[in-house]
């Protein structure tokens, strides 16, 4: 199956700033910079917020190729978005928009280059903790973002196979013949996914020793 | 090569056995139709190192396997593992337990083989260890280069080697092998056949390569959801030859 796609969820091995920063201001400082351009609606101000996330992205140095793996899927997406908006509220309300939803796709895109996948992990275990006396494990919670960022690009993957698939035999036009597949091959992969991790003993709650903090 | 003995484990010597006792595994019956038996075993008493099971697509290698750790429990009988029971004891059988699947995709759940190494071991190894830990495993296997590439990068047989050191960083006393050299070419196929050969671990490994069959040290066939034979490989072989030939026996 084809894995090359978004490099959303990938972790680039460092030793930039960023990579050096500690992950709860990595991460506040980004959700802020990321989520807060929703509060933005002038569109001077949305390009200077995705002009400084651009400039944290390229300080760690991720390649041409990286870049237009992030850019290249969401592009036409985008694309859609500014023209839309443009055309509902306004050029300069549709710039704003197009810039937010990119801003925060770039910085999203810096958390996890930059952060290992095991740090990630221990940081969503420390922030769900207070969780757990509402009878939800963190380790738990961490395994599932952990897996979904696991299953992007795999299921898109799945999507352009079953695009070949029903081109070669003359289909691609039935919405069946592409939709149909990726829903059974998500479904299977569920499934095999699910097994892997009971089989690895992964699935069951965390032990009680795992509670202590050298763990999490 | 890995040093895999150093995974060995102090074994308990009345209770090492894989025990099935009147096991019958039926598919979930849908609407009123009545449910199909897809395994029956009526006793098996597993103490040799490495077991082979060969069977024809569909026969129940896999629901034999995944019995074995507690992925399947039976509708009726038992399962027993070193003295635990897959269906009371079911954590506890599931880390004694290791499973290797056919597609190490499947089993590889994070992007890197480093990562996912590291997943296996959170649940055992303090954080403060876990990243020297796992950096011991990969050299033990060879795979300390291909650690930081992308799962996808990889050759079938070094994922497959990659997903077999995830499964062996948790320690297990017994393999389930599921087919694990179906998808790999002759070249990897020979990797992992010389690796598993190495590991002190108590393997049962469903295949179709009969050369890796001959390897064991004892071989079952399962055909139409039975045990049809037990014995020594060579014997196994020429029987599941002879069966499969003869289309219905
Ligand atoms: N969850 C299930 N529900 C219904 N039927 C199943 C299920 N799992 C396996 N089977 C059926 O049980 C039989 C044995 O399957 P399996 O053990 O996977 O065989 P093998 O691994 O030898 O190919 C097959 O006919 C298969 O279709
Ligand atoms: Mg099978």
């Amino acid at each position: 199956m084809n894995g090359r796609g978004t490099p959303l969820g990938e972790y680039l091995p460092g030793h930039s700033w960023l990579h050096r920063t500690p992950l709860g201001l990595k991460a506040g400082f980004l959700a802020v910079l990321g989520l807060g351009t929703f509060w933005l609606s002038s569109w001077a101000a949305s390009l200077a917020v995705l002009g400084l996330v651009v400039a944290l992205f390229a300080s760690i140095a991720p390649g041409w190729r990286r870049t237009w793996r992030l850019f290249a899927a969401p592009a036409p997406l985008l694309l859609v978005v500014l023209v839309f908006q443009s055309w509902q509220l306004g050029p300069g309300r549709g710039i704003s928009i197009a810039a937010n939803i990119t801003s925060c796709l770039v910085a999203a895109a810096i958390l996890t280059l930059t952060t290992p996948v095991q740090t990630l992990l221990d940081g969503v275990v420390r922030l769900a903790s207070p969780l757990r006396r509402f009878g939800l494990d963190p380790e738990r919670l961490a395994l599932l973002i952990a897996i979904t960022l696991r299953s992007i690009p795999y299921l898109l993957g799945t999507f352009s196979s079953v695009r070949e698939a029903a081109r070669a035999r003359g289909l691609e036009r039935s919405p069946r013949a592409r939709v149909l597949p990726v829903l059974i091959a998500s479904v299977a992969y569920a499934q095999r996914t699910g097994d892997a991790l009971t089989a690895r003993g992964l699935g069951d709650a965390t032990e009680p020793e795992a509670d202590d903090p050298a763990f999490n | 090569m890995p040093d895999a003995r150093s995974f060995a484990r102090p074994a308990d010597p009345d209770d090492d056995a894989v025990l099935l006792r009147d096991v019958v595994v039926r598919a979930a019956g849908e609407d009123r139709r009545p449910s199909r038996t897809i395994l029956t075993v009526d006793g098996l008493r597993l103490t040799e190192r490495r077991i082979g099971v060969l069977g024809a697509n569909g026969s129940g290698k896999s629901t034999l396997l995944r019995l074995l750790n507690g992925l399947q429990l039976p509708d009726s009988g038992s399962v027993t593992v070193h003295g635990l029971d897959t269906r009371r004891d079911g954590r506890a059988v599931r880390a004694l337990v290791g499973f290797v699947f056919t597609d190490p995709l499947s089993q590889l759940v994070m992007p890197t083989g480093r990562e996912d190494l590291e997943l296996s071991l959170r649940r055992s190894v303090p954080r403060k260890d876990r990243a020297a830990r796992a950096q011991e495993i990969l050299e033990r296997f060879g795979l300390a280069t291909l650690a930081d590439q992308s799962v996808y990068e990889l050759s079938g047989g070094e994922r497959q080697l990659m997903a077999l050191a995830s499964v062996l960083a948790v320690e297990p006393r017994v393999l389930a092998l599921d087919e694990p050299s179906t998808l790999l070419d002759l070249r990897n196929r020979e990797l992992l056949r010389r690796t598993l050969a190495e590991l002190p671990q108590q393997q049962v490994l469903a295949t179709h390569d009969l050369e890796l069959a001959l390897d064991m040290d004892r071989v079952l066939v399962v055909d139409r959801a039975e045990i049809v034979f037990d014995g020594d490989p060579a014997s196994a072989v020429a029987f599941y030859r002879e069966l499969s030939l003869s289309g219905t026996p």
